[in-house]
Formats: C-alpha cells, structure tokens, sequence
C-alpha cells in the first residue's frame, strides 16, 4: 500500500473517532460553539486528505457534510437530531469505506450511490435541496448525479472506460444529450445536425441510424430517422438554452465516473432508484429475481469466454459486469486486474452457488452500515445508520500514537545500556589481570556476547520506530514543482524514485529545507524554457529527478534534472569576481573543482535576483545543513546536458560508530564513515614534499597531519617503532593522521558539545565509554584547518 | 450552388440545405457507383447525412470543416470506433 494511503487511514481512524465523539456531545448540548468547531475541522481535514487519492465519492460526502457543519458553525443552522443522525450516517459510510480501502485500497462499487441519498440529506437543510445545491457558487457544489441512461452505449465502451477513469480521476462530470427528432422535424424547418453541432465543449458524438432502414424505393427522404447521442463538456444551462425549441425531444444528464461504471457494469434505471429503500429487516435472503438476472448475466459471460478470447478493455468489462452480478448475489468480488483464468473460475464459483439460497456467510469486509443498493449483502443490521456495537471493519492497521519524546527516552537508554555493556568487556580484562581467574574472564565475555546481541537487537528496534520513508520528504514536492514551474513558464515533469526507503525521522525532517532549496535551485537556473530546450535539440519537457537509494547504513538522495547543467568557466569567473578564489586557481581548477564552487559562501551565478534563489544565500547553506547532519553533498554536472546533486546522510543520527585512537595518551573518536584504512608506517618512509610530510602508498601520495600538534599536544613519535597512521577522506581528498595509537571501533550516542565547549568546533560531539571515560570525537574539517593554521 | 452532379460523382459544396436533399437522394438512388466528394463542404443537412447512410456512396475526399471531419466523416467511411457493448449484455 502506498504509504501515504497508509498514513491516512491511521489519521482517518482518529478523526473519524473524533467525530462520532464530537457529535455525541453535540446532541447533549446543541450549539456549543467549541463542539461544532472541532467536528467541523476533523470534517474539514477529512475533506482535504481524501481529495490526495482517487476517492471523489469521499471527497464529495466529506464535501457535503462540512457545508452543512459550516452553516452550524455560521450560526446559519440550528443543529437538530435529524442532522446530528445523517451526519452520524455518513461519517458511519465512510468508516465502512475506509475498511474496504484498508482491504482493496479503493473505495466499494457502490460508494457513488451510497453517497448519493446522504449527500442530498445533508444537504436538505441548507435551503431547497438539489436545486440550492446546485447553484451554490461554490465550485465543487454538488449536483445530484443522474442514474446512467442505456443510450450510452452508443458512444462506445472504450470511449466510456477512458472517460470513466478520467473524470474519476479529475473528480469531475460530463453531460450526456440523447435527441431524438420528431420524424417530421425537416418540414418545421429544422435541422437536427445543424443544432447538435452547435453544442459547445462537443466531446464524443454518436449518430444512431434506425433499427431497420425502408427498402431504397420506399426510402422517404423528408423523414428523420437519426438520432443523437452527444457527450459534452457544456453546461446544462447552455443545453437547455440551446435545444429550447425542442425540449420534449432531448434529455440532458449529468453523470461522473461512477455513474458511467454502472452503465458499464450493465445497471440500466430501472434497478436503480436514489435514495435506495432500506432492506427490510426480515430480508435476508437474496431476491429471486435479482439472482436469476445475476445468473443471465454470469452464464453470458461464461459463454463469451469459452467462445472468445476476450482481452483488454473488453475483458475489463466483462469483469465489471460479473462483479456487480457477484455482488447482486451477495459475493463480495474483486477482479481488478484478473486475467481471463481468474474470471473464468470466479463465474464458474458463482454459477456454483447462484441458485437461490441465503448467501452462506456474511462477506468478511464488506460496508456493513450501506443499504446494499443492489440487493442486501447477507445480514446486515436493518437500520440505515448502523449499530453502535457494531466494529465497521478494521480502518488502517492498529497504530499506536506514541509521544515523540518516550521514543528518545527510550533511545537515550539504550544508549546508556551499550555503555554499561562494553563495561564488561573492561571487567573481563580486570578479572584475568588484576584477579588472575581466565576462567571467570572468559565467562564475562560470553555473558557480554550475549547482552551485546540484546542491546544491538534493541538497539535496531528502537530505531525502527523512527525510521519514516522518505516519500515523507518527497510528498511536498509534487505541488511545488508544478506551482514554480507554472510560475516560470517551464514544461517540468517530475519523477520520484526509492520513495519507501526509509530514514530516522530526525534526517528526514532535516532534510527537508536542502531539499526544497536544491529543487528550487534546478528549476530556476538548471532547467531552461521549452524553447531553449528545442533549440538545444532535447525534449521540450524537462525531467526533474528526486530519486533515494539505500547505501550501507547511509541513505543517499539525489536531486537531478537535464537542464543545462552549470558552466565551470562561468562559475570561475564569478567566484574570482567575488574574491573568492586567486587568479592561480582561476586558471588550474579543474571543471569539476569549479562546480565545487558554488558550495563557497557567498557564491551566486543569478544575474537577475529572482524571488526563488540567487540571494547569494544558497548552496553554502545546504551544505552546511547537510553536514550538520553528518552528511555530505557533492554536485556532479555536465554544461548542456544537466546537473546532479547527491546527499549522502546517516541513516540515523542517533548512534554513530566511531574509531578511537588516542594521540598523547588521551583517547578520540573519528566516525568511521570518514576512515578509508590504518597503516603502520616504516618512520623511514616518511617524506617531506613542500613541508608537508608524506608517505606513498599504493602510487599515491598522501599528506600525513600530525594530529598532536594540530591539537596542541605535547607529543613526540617514538622513531624506533613504525608510525601509526589512520588515512580518512575528508571532501573526497585522503588524509593521513598521525596517531600513537589505534583501539576499536564502538558505537557511541554522541551528546553535541554544549554549554562552556560549544565554542571547540575541532570537535563535533562528545560519548562516553564502557570505562567511563569521556570520548571526544573529532569533527575533522576543522581539525584539517587548525591543521593548515599550526604549520 | 451547392450540388455539382457529374455521371458517377457529386461535389457538395457550401451549405447543403433540406432544399437539396430531394436532388441528392434522386441522384444517390440512380447512380450505380455513386462517389461523393465533401471537401468544399461546410454543412451538411440532417437529411443529406441520413441519405448517405442509407446509400452509402463512397467518399472520395474528406471535408476541411472540422466538424464534418471529425464527427460525420468517420460514420460515413464506417471508420467508427467500437459502437457495440461486447460483453456487457445487460441482463
């Protein structure tokens, strides 16, 4: 399940709570200001999280329900029972929904006609019912869908599939004009084409030529005998204005998605009445007519897949049809997406158990509140608005709401358990050296085998819990792409890639300002317009790449568009413009050094000061943010074809591994990340080149800092033994370290320096050990520049 | 004037009003191997259309007005997308 759709049914299930409880109260003391406030807002957030997904039947339910709570909340409305009852129902209709969602991830077939007498229910009280509600001036108002006429069919089955799916997903209707002339209408001087072709927004138009066509000799040229068939994107009013002189020859319906589903699932009107008649509360049974329609319908289908091989479209409504005739059985049936195997043998599972007998079993996750329009599914409770002690179905897996601060709570003791832990380890070296029993030393390492097994298990459990997706980070993105590309004039499509992979919350929340910043950034300098693009010879619409993969216990992120990529020689040029680099570097930076540029503080290629970016605050900022992290960022980039910019960040900021080496006697942590290898260097092989001193391995000359007097520390190496050198990466560069010595690697909590030491930036945060010894760990970048500063 | 007749051809020019459907039907019902031309067309009445329904003369150019072209030209070379219901007879 997509995990947005995830987050919303856990959300849904409280707010829906939230509700029921609300309304409750309300009916206890009616106009309590506060009361109707807070049902109005769950209300409202419902509204705006179901309009996410393709759920238009819940948009408009929700939709109905908040104008109704709005003019309680206006003090337009005096809340009564009668309301208080149907906003119950239809709050009570959605949990059945969202059940079904949790099991289909989509809404029941029947949700359009469910919604459709509540929805006019609640709307009632706002003064005139359909019409009021269809001269709302707002733009979503309501208007009651009509029940799908048979003449669709002459506009197609693929055409009514295609527009189906697409007013589904647009939330909208299309009006559909069936004319039928007056045989004698040439003689009134009317022209039936003439008038149909003056339809405004014309979408589809079906001519029907009569059922028999008259022998060519009887053939009586002045008698109409065509009719129309029109779908249009007019409104009914231009309709009605336009066929004005013809009223009893034309009908004008509107109708949306679902509607048009019915048509193709083969319910004509007669079946079909709004509101829906509750069952009776004795029918429990199906009714025999339905069933031997349902039976026609199944036994149909069955002929045209042992004699066909139908596919595609044609298979898609077949499986419509046998889904409604399952459901009119009481069946509960999903084909969405089966191929002719699975129909095949859900029919012949019908055909099994159509004959008329009580359906055996109440389907298992089925809307348990609706009055079944088609036929009653199995019992259901006989009152429209559900039992209390009725469950609904489950809504979105159990989900726990936990304060954000037990979790930390939790990690900090997790943390101190790893501490105590690797205080055994110190025991079992004290056993066999200060009390001489190897034998008590070993079973104290076998003990702290154990607890360490534990502690890492729940260690990763507790992380677990904060770990998000990343498409948390990504959701804003869409919106915001489109509003700025909008804005700018530029064709943008944008594709997100590895959005379920899953980061601590901390690095996702933290991630979120770099990012919006990096896209910006590729929509205002990176991406050129559509006809710069086709001058250069690339594709008018420019791609724009969010894509996040797992590496390691690191996630990298990726913003990345083809646009035109960054000029080294322009940057160059500004940056020394700026001062921030001399003439020397000018001229023997490489091009890839001069992306690296734009990283410097300071840095802004933007000729014209836009409102999006090219404030000189910029990717420095990114930067810095990112590493606050403990991440990094580097930008590849290619003049003409595009730039990509990758962030490498912690999976999780919580524990971080550290190597200890000690350098004088006292010990400090480097994150492991950064270390590339430990050698031991021959002093010997140690060179100088331009006072800096050296060592050569495999090829490749490697600085070597001696940490002790970047850190001020009293120290000399011991020349008869080998140097101990630990080589890191720092901004892609090798270092070498000099240190006396090297321990393990551990996993710390790292505490930032706060209070009297927030001032040393040569450290990045402080843990403390299983012995109890404070560890300083370094942050090397600055450790690299005291470095610098010392020599 | 909005017929031009040949021997086994006909252009429809212009308008084609209800007035012209009586000569176009005589024409249509006379002719072995009845073409029709619509490029010049710009409308044709109701009457005309149901004529070529039922005669089906060939079509030998295709109209320029964007109407007759996408909406009426396909019916009358039979190039209409799926007007069945296959598979969806309703019980």
């Amino acid at each position: 399940m997509n995990p947005l759709l995830a987050q919303f049914l856990a959300e849904a299930n409280d707010l829906l709570a939230s509700v029921d409880d609300g309304l409750l109260q309300l009916e206890r003391n009616p106009g309590d200001p506060e009361l109707v406030n807070e049902v109005f807002r769950a209300a409202h957030t419902f509204k705006g999280s179901s309009g996410l997904f393709d759920f238009p039947e819940l948009t408009r339910l929700t939709h109905a329900a908040e104008d109704l709570l709005d003019a309680v909340r206006g003090g337009r409305l005096a809340l009564d029972s009668g309301m208080t009852d149907d906003l119950l129902a239809a709050f009570d209709l959605i949990r059945g929904w969202l059940a079904h969602v949790t099991a289909h991830e989509r809404l029941p077939a029947t949700a359009g006609q469910d919604a459709a007498g509540l929805i006019t229910k609640l709307r009632a009280p706002l003064g005139g019912g359909e019409a009021a509600a269809a001269d709302q001036e707002t733009p979503l108002s309501v208007r009651p869908i009509d029940p799908p006429p048979q003449w669709l069919a002459h506009l197609g089955t693929e055409w009514l599939i295609d527009t189906a799916t697409w007013l589904g997903t647009t939330s909208s209707t299309l009006r559909f004009v069936r004319y039928l002339p007056d045989q004698d209408c040439f003689f009134r001087a009317e022209d039936p084409l003439h008038l149909v072709r003056q339809v405004p927004g014309l979408d589809r138009l079906a001519v029907i030529p009569p059922e028999s066509w008259p022998a060519a000799e009887e053939y009586d040229e002045y008698a109409c005998l065509l009719s129309f068939v029109v779908a249009t994107r007019a409104a009914v009013g231009e309709l009605d204005y336009l066929f004005r002189y013809v009223p009893d020859q034309v009908t004008v319906v509107e109708l949306d998605a679902a509607a048009i589903h019915r048509h193709l699932e083969g319910e004509d009107e007669a079946e079909f009445a709004v509101p829906a008649p509750p069952p009776r509360p004795d029918a429990l049974h199906v009714d025999p007519e339905l069933a031997a329609d349902a039976r026609a319908v199944l036994t149909a289908a069955h002929r045209t897949l042992a004699v066909g091989e139908p596919a595609g479209t044609q298979l898609a409504a077949l499986s419509a049809s046998v889904t409604a005739a399952a459901h009119a059985l009481g069946v509960p049936l999903d084909l969405t997406g089966a191929d002719q195997e699975a129909v095949n043998a859900a029919i012949e599972g019908l055909l099994g158990r159509a004959p008329v007998e009580p359906a055996a079993e109440p389907p298992a996750v089925d809307h348990p509140v609706i009055p079944a329009l088609v036929a009653p599914p199995a019992p259901v409770p006989a009152e429209p608005t559900g039992r209390a002690d009725d469950p609904g179905g489950q809504v979105g897996t159990r989900v726990l709401k936990v304060d954000q601060e037990k979790v930390d709570r939790l990690m900090e003791l997790v943390g101190e358990l790893n501490v105590a832990k690797n205080g055994l380890t110190f025991l079992a070296a004290a056993a066999e050296e200060e009390f001489g029993s190897r034998a008590l030393s070993r079973r104290i390492k076998d003990q702290y085998a154990g607890l360490h097994r534990i502690a890492e298990e729940l260690q990763a459990a507790v992380m677990d819990v904060r770990m998000l997706p990343l498409s948390v980070a990504f959701g804003r993105f869409p919106r915001l792409v489109r509003d700025l590309s909008r804005r700018l004039g530029k064709t943008i499509e944008l594709v997100t890639e590895g959005e379920d992979t899953m980061a601590d919350k901390d690095v996702i929340e933290a991630l979120g300002d770099p990012l919006v910043h990096l896209v910006r950034n590729s929509l205002d300098h990176g991406i050129e317009t559509s006809d710069e693009r086709v001058a250069a010879g690339k594709a008018p619409a420019a791609r724009l790449t969010l894509a996040a993969v797992a590496d390691g216990d690191a996630v990298l992120v990726e913003v990345s568009d083809d646009g035109r990529g960054v000029d080294p020689v322009r940057v160059k040029r500004k940056a020394y413009e700026k001062g921030l680099i001399t003439e020397e570097e000018l001229e023997s930076l490489s091009d890839s050094e001069a992306v690296d540029l734009v990283f410097r503080p300071g840095f802004s290629t933007a000729d014209q000061i836009s409102d999006l970016s090219g404030r000189g605050v910029g990717m420095d900022a990114v930067r810095a943010s990112v590493e606050k992290l403990g991440g990094s960022v580097t930008m590849r980039s290619e003049w003409g074809s595009g730039t990509t910019t990758r962030l490498r960040l912690p999976l999780s900021m919580a524990v971080t591994q550290v190597m200890v080496v000690s350098v004088a006697g006292q010990r400090f942590g480097v994150p492991v990340d950064l270390v590339v290898e430990t050698v031991r260097v021959p002093a010997a092989e140690m060179g100088r080149v331009l006072h800096q001193d050296v060592v050569v391995m495999r090829g490749e000359v490697v600085p070597v800092i001696d940490l002790a007097r970047a850190l001020e520390m009293p120290w000399e190496p011991d020349s008869a033994r080998d140097l101990a050198v630990l080589v890191v990466s720092v901004n892609g560069q090798r270092i070498g370290l000099l240190v006396e010595q090297f321990h393990r690697e551990v996993d710390v909590i790292l505490k930032p320096m706060e209070g009297l030491l927030a001032y040393a930036a040569e450290f990045s945060g402080t843990a403390l050990l299983g012995d109890g010894l404070v560890l300083l760990v370094l942050n090397l970048k600055e450790v690299l520049g005291l470095a610098a500063r010392v020599a | 004037m909005p017929l031009e007749l040949r021997d086994e051809s006909i252009s429809l020019v212009g308008v084609v009003t209800v007035d012209e459907v009586e000569q176009l039907v005589g024409w249509l019902r006379t002719c072995q191997r009845p073409k029709v031309s619509l490029r010049r067309c710009n409308h044709l009445h109701t009457g005309a259309l149901q004529a070529m329904l039922l005669f089906r003369p060939k079509i030998t150019s295709a109209p320029k007005d964007a109407f007759l072209a996408e909406q009426v030209l396909p019916l009358l070379t039979g190039s209409y997308g799926d007007t069945g219901r296959q598979g969806t007879e309703t019980p």
